[in-house]
């Protein structure tokens, strides 16, 4: 068998494999077909093979970016979820992705980058603490500017003046966007029947992320959770896919306090207080050495014994 | 339009019926009209056809420039102006005129995600064909975009918009994509849409919805426009109850006016 893919993602929070969409897309289509891929959870872009997550290093040492062309690269290679479907589930599947692209997008886009409240106390705060040094410094920030300009594009131009008709437009196309979505998917337990299929990838991997984490301006959470058959739709594919995930986090967690999150999201802030203890620690004692500050010490290092019987001659001598 | 805006002008439109000097305004069709905004007027002449609404094709070189949000065709009804398909819809729904009040709600949101397929990848490939495929913008963008003005601004107006577009493409990911690779989700779109049509007249049973006349509009033009290759129609052409759906509303919708 040839090694496997590997996958670069983003790390996972709230109880989720990933923090991303896209990156939860591809995971969750991997789980439904069961293809192997060597995950690396990594929370630096510029590790990844193409500078962005999430990223599919294929056997072959190619790249690919896209959720969609990872998709298709494990189709290829015969991990294919959508094998069931009929050519007009297959026709309904991709417009329903189209449907999500253009209406819930933009407002998720805005939801966890541009909402200032949301961006300043939860998303900003998350990736600056899951990003080395000095990574964490720009980083955020860039990725702001990316999404805004993203979001720009994909609305037209004159949305930067009015946050708050801007935030009533785009919330409504997005509850309009589950709406359809929970009435397409009724009562079943996935949206072609029993089985898994790239939609339902779509769906959970833009819908888990604002149904786990608890933001201060939350209000598309708040429709989600009117919409019971979506809500339980994806709790349904967390527990049955991604059981580890699930029961490491002990279900949806609120925003990172700043006493927990010291110890409980960041184990390294110990050690780096450890650390920047003993530095300081030990800048004060070579200073105290150097300067003369603490005079028992430097008198045993210079060793007075042989020094006296030579003082006691030179007196004599005088 | 802004929610605010939408709702406004859903209550006065309310307020009047159809008038019959209603006007819709796109660029002009022998010189200046591309592809994309071709289809898209195209589009929205079919859903006012469907409705039984009388409307007169104005052309103008700057209907671009006059349009409330930049994008073509607009509609001058009475003292309004509405553009784009999507809020025209919702217009003439508030006047009391809608097609797609017999369906369901799982027919609905079918319809809006069809929509939506249909914006998301064929206006986009339309597009990346026109600004970011080098040879027809060399040969047919540049010239038709910059031709009602006299040079240097056409020069500068038609790379302001090539940039503009390929800024687009480049954030929602087509920036990578080759012509082969669009060509091939224009493929994808039209086997979708041509599993979704089968073998009925229209799309939802035996009535037109917007659906259609999104369809309509950007299949139209895909067949009866120039471009450097003909690769784009053959690919629409393969499928023909595609092809015999475009004749068919053709001929009931837009040969009237001929004969």
């Amino acid at each position: 068998m040839a090694a496997p893919d590997e996958l670069f993602c983003w790390e996972g929070d709230w109880g989720l494999p990933s923090v991303s969409s896209d990156c939860l897309v591809v995971l969750a289509y991997a789980q439904f077909t069961g293809a192997p891929l060597k995950l690396q959870k990594i929370c630096n872009p510029w590790r990844s093979p193409s500078g962005s997550l999430p990223a599919l290093r294929t056997n072959q040492k190619e790249t690919l970016s896209r959720p969609a062309d990872i998709i298709i690269h494990l189709r290829k290679q015969k991990f294919n979820a959508d094998y069931d479907l009929s050519a007009k589930e297959g026709a309904d599947s991709l417009a329903f992705i189209s449907l999500m692209e253009e209406k819930l997008v933009p407002a998720l886009i805005y939801t966890f980058w541009i909402e200032p409240k949301n961006y300043v106390d939860v998303t900003r705060p998350w990736f600056a603490e899951h990003m080395a040094f000095p990574l964490n410094f720009f980083l955020p920030g860039r990725m702001q500017r990316q999404q805004l300009e993203k979001l720009r594009l994909l609305r037209g131009v004159d949305n930067l003046e009015t946050g708050e008709e801007l935030e009533k437009e785009l919330f409504h196309d997005a509850t309009e966007c589950m709406n359809l979505l929970s009435q397409r998917l009724g009562s079943q337990k996935f949206f072609f029947g029993d089985s898994p299929s790239s939609l339902d990838a779509y769906v959970f991997g833009h819908l888990a992320p604002v149904l786990r984490c608890k933001l201060p301006n939350g209000k598309l959470q708040q429709h989600l959770k009117t919409l019971k058959n979506l809500t339980d739709f994806c709790s349904n594919i967390l527990l049955l896919y991604f059981p580890r995930d699930v029961r490491d986090s002990g279900g949806p967690k609120a925003a990172p306090q700043p006493d927990d999150a010291d110890f409980n999201d960041v184990p390294d802030k110990r050690r780096k207080q450890l650390l920047s203890a003993l530095v300081a620690l030990g800048a004060m004692l070579t200073y105290a050495l150097v300067s003369g500050m603490v005079p028992i010490l430097q008198g045993t290092l210079e060793e007075p014994p042989d020094l006296e019987p030579i003082r006691y001659q030179d007196h004599e001598e005088e | 339009m802004s929610l605010a805006a939408e709702a406004f002008v859903s209550q006065m439109a309310a307020a009047e019926p159809w008038p019959e000097n209603a006007t819709l305004y796109q660029p002009l069709k022998e010189d200046q009209i591309l592809l994309s905004d071709h289809a898209s007027s195209i589009a929205v002449q079919a859903y006012l056809r469907m409705c039984s609404l009388p409307v007169q094709v104005v052309c103008r070189a700057n209907a671009e420039y006059m349009s409330p949000s930049g994008k073509i065709p607009f509609i001058n009804v009475g003292n309004q102006v509405v553009s784009e398909l999507g809020p025209i819809v919702q217009f003439t729904k508030a006047k009391g005129h809608s097609l797609s009040d017999s369906l369901d709600d799982v027919q609905r949101a079918e319809m809006k995600a069809y929509m939506e397929l249909v914006n998301n990848m064929l206006l986009t490939a339309e597009l990346y064909i026109q600004w970011c495929d080098d040879a027809t913008v060399a040969e047919i963008s540049h010239p038709r975009y910059s031709s009602p003005y006299s040079w240097p601004l056409g020069k500068i107006l038609a790379y302001q918009k090539q940039w503009e577009v390929r800024r687009k493409m480049n954030a929602i990911g087509w920036g990578g994509k080759t012509l082969e690779q669009v060509y091939e989700d224009v493929n994808q779109c039209c086997q979708a849409l041509s599993q979704r049509l089968g073998t009925q007249p229209y799309f939802f049973n035996k009535q037109p919805t917007e659906l259609d006349a999104l369809v309509f509009g950007h299949l139209f033009s895909i067949l009866t426009t120039r471009l450097t290759s003909n690769e784009l129609a053959e690919r629409v052409k393969s499928y023909s109850n595609l092809l015999s759906f475009c004749r068919r509303i053709e001929q009931t919708y837009f040969e009237d006016k001929s004969s």
